[in-house]
């Protein structure tokens, strides 16, 4: 695990007071006038300069979110992967969330594309903030406010999940195949409840069991690598590409925080029919 | 607008918010739609000051020593309106506060009936529900209603109702019943027995969109397994309909099913979640109050539920 994201959880966890409703926030208020974002960007970087976004990374998100447990984010890269200029990482954010950073999402030219669609949960309207780091060292970054509210506390308590599926995983396709050498986008499904730290029935004697890495390799590479936390929303999902070829095997590696592994592969030839409809 | 023009307006609305307060549930009506059953029919509007979220259908059955409060209401506010209007009909002690299940527009009233000393019922799974959502809940609440929340409170249920739980009211019985996983995790029906009233909470939704918050599968079976009763009088969670059981259900169960049928083709044709809730059961919009506040979200949870299939 990226030490620096372990950091991060511990810290600001105690550093954030959460859960005090402002009446005026029914306006979208100013993205650098946060007072959220200034502890949480001194600790994920700190005096690093953090360039405007719109031409490298940008984060779509609805800005009224219908169900605060699953709230669909899309970041995707505004430039290509090339060995010569590429995203290596990008840290996503809910400034409001108990423990903000919600995933940071490594990528390689391999990649095909910087790009990473997953669910997230909100404990209360928040900015979500997408910071990518491109390969020469710079920092970029897009805001994006969104009202939804405790869809931390109250995870997965719908559809409570047997034991033995957990951990459970399925790539689903964009499309019916894939074409050698040309990038691809494929959803990672996991079956997991990916309990929040929050609830409050949770033990505290018990570490809640969610979701901590997932790396995602293609004949052996590494198309895409993510630290994540409670943040992400049960049944963890994750859409990004990567880029076939004639024939390879796509592979994921899933740890959670009570240091099970889980791992799910397929075989992924050109032009043969994929799962996902 | 600048700041000067919003902190007077701010004062102009603290100057006029107790007053609204007060006007907000002066006309707060019981009407009783069988011997003995009460309903005040809650409002198909946001929460907001003007209503102090007075959103939901509540009541109460008056047996021969006891009343049942068949959920207190969204707010203090409503739970102290019901009670009072309890009073004007009858001095019998409120012995029990029934939760039909954990949404906020049912169950922050039940502070009213503290002095009552009344039992808080509700489903098994309703205590784990409640101590997850409370805090976000109160949080919203304030939000919506600011210091109109106060004294607001999720209070815990303390007796359980596993599958059916009979409660005498006294030469009246009201039979309880725990639904598997439908519109919560927690539904619970409560049928008075005498006249045949079944309250059924957020089971039925008339007009007001109905709303998803457990399982889209289960709750299209309950309507089913529910459509097979003999019900002559019945109560909704929200709006109110002169169509007879079992059709007054149709409405209803008729969207979720369109759901969860363009939700499956949806999947199948490789949509993802966002291009889900862009196009899937748009054709019921005109059908129903407050559509744009509800239907992403019910198709948001339809398709997590049904992408795994």
């Amino acid at each position: 695990m990226n030490p620096l994201f372990k950091g991060l959880l511990a810290g600001l966890l105690v550093l954030l007071p959460f859960g005090v409703a402002v009446a005026n926030e029914k306006a979208e208020p100013d993205p650098a006038k946060s007072q959220y974002w200034p502890p949480i960007r001194q600790m994920m970087f700190g005096e690093r300069e953090i360039l405007d976004g719109k031409d490298v990374v940008r984060v779509y998100l609805s800005t009224r979110a219908d169900d605060a447990s699953t709230v669909p984010v899309a970041v995707k890269a505004q430039i290509d992967q090339t060995p010569g200029q590429y995203i290596k990482q990008v840290y996503l954010i809910v400034e409001r969330n108990p423990s903000p950073a919600a995933g940071i999402f490594q990528f390689t030219p391999d990649s095909g594309r910087a790009q990473v669609e997953t669910r997230l949960r909100f404990e209360d309207f928040s900015f979500v903030r997408a910071v990518a780091e491109t390969n020469d060292g710079k920092l970029y970054m897009a805001s994006r406010w969104v009202k939804a509210a405790g869809g931390c506390s109250a995870p997965g308590d719908k559809n409570r999940l047997p034991a033995n599926l957990v951990g459970t995983m399925k790539f689903r396709f964009a499309d019916d195949t894939v074409e050698a050498h040309k990038p691809a986008l494929v959803q990672l499904m996991i079956r997991h409840p990916n309990e929040s730290a929050l609830a409050s029935d949770f033990d505290e004697s018990k570490t809640p069991q969610f979701v901590r890495q997932v790396k995602v390799t293609y004949a052996g590479k590494t198309v895409m690598s993510a630290d994540v936390d409670f943040s992400i929303s049960d049944n963890p999902s994750f859409r990004f590409y990567f880029v076939p070829e004639k024939e390879g095997e796509l592979q994921a590696i899933v740890e959670d925080t009570h240091d099970k592994r889980y791992v799910h592969k397929e075989i992924i030839v050109e032009g043969v029919p994929l799962p996902g409809g | 607008m600048g700041r000067r023009r919003i902190a007077a307006l701010l004062l102009a609305w603290m100057a006029v918010a107790p007053v609204r307060a007060a006007d907000a549930l002066e006309s707060f009506a019981v009407t009783e739609i069988a011997p003995g059953n009460f309903v005040h029919y809650g409002r198909i509007e946001e929460r907001s000051p003007d209503n102090l979220g007075d959103q939901a259908n509540i009541g109460f059955i008056v047996g021969g020593q006891c009343v049942a409060v068949i959920d207190p209401g969204g707010s203090l506010a409503v739970g102290r309106a019901l009670r009072a209007a309890i009073r004007r009909i009858t001095d019998k002690p409120v012995c029990w506060v029934i939760f039909t299940h954990v949404h906020p527009d049912h169950i922050f009233g039940a502070a009213a009936f503290r002095e009552d000393k009344a039992v808080v019922v509700g489903h098994e799974n309703l205590p784990r529900s409640m101590a997850q959502r409370a805090r976000p809940y109160l949080n919203a609440l304030k939000r919506d209603l600011g210091d109109l929340a106060a004294g607001s409170e999720a209070i815990p249920p303390t007796r359980l109702v596993v599958d059916e739980t009979v409660l005498d009211l006294g030469g009246r019985s009201i039979r309880l019943k725990a639904w598997p996983v439908a519109h919560t995790d927690n539904d619970v029906t409560v049928l008075d027995e005498s006249t045949g009233t079944l309250w059924l909470g957020d089971l039925l939704f008339v007009d007001h969109t109905p709303v998803v918050d457990g399982k889209i599968t289960g709750f299209i079976e309950v309507l089913d397994r529910l459509a097979a009763l003999e019900v002559p009088l019945f109560v909704p969670g929200h709006g109110k309909t002169a169509v007879p059981w079992p059709q007054a259900l149709a409405p209803e169960r008729d969207y979720l099913a369109l759901i969860v049928r363009e939700t499956r083709a949806a999947i199948k044709r490789r949509k993802t979640i966002e291009e889900a809730t862009d196009e899937v059961g748009l054709t019921e919009r005109d059908k129903w109050v407050n559509f744009d506040d509800y239907h992403r979200r019910n198709v948001t949870t339809a398709y997590t539920e049904l992408e795994w299939e």
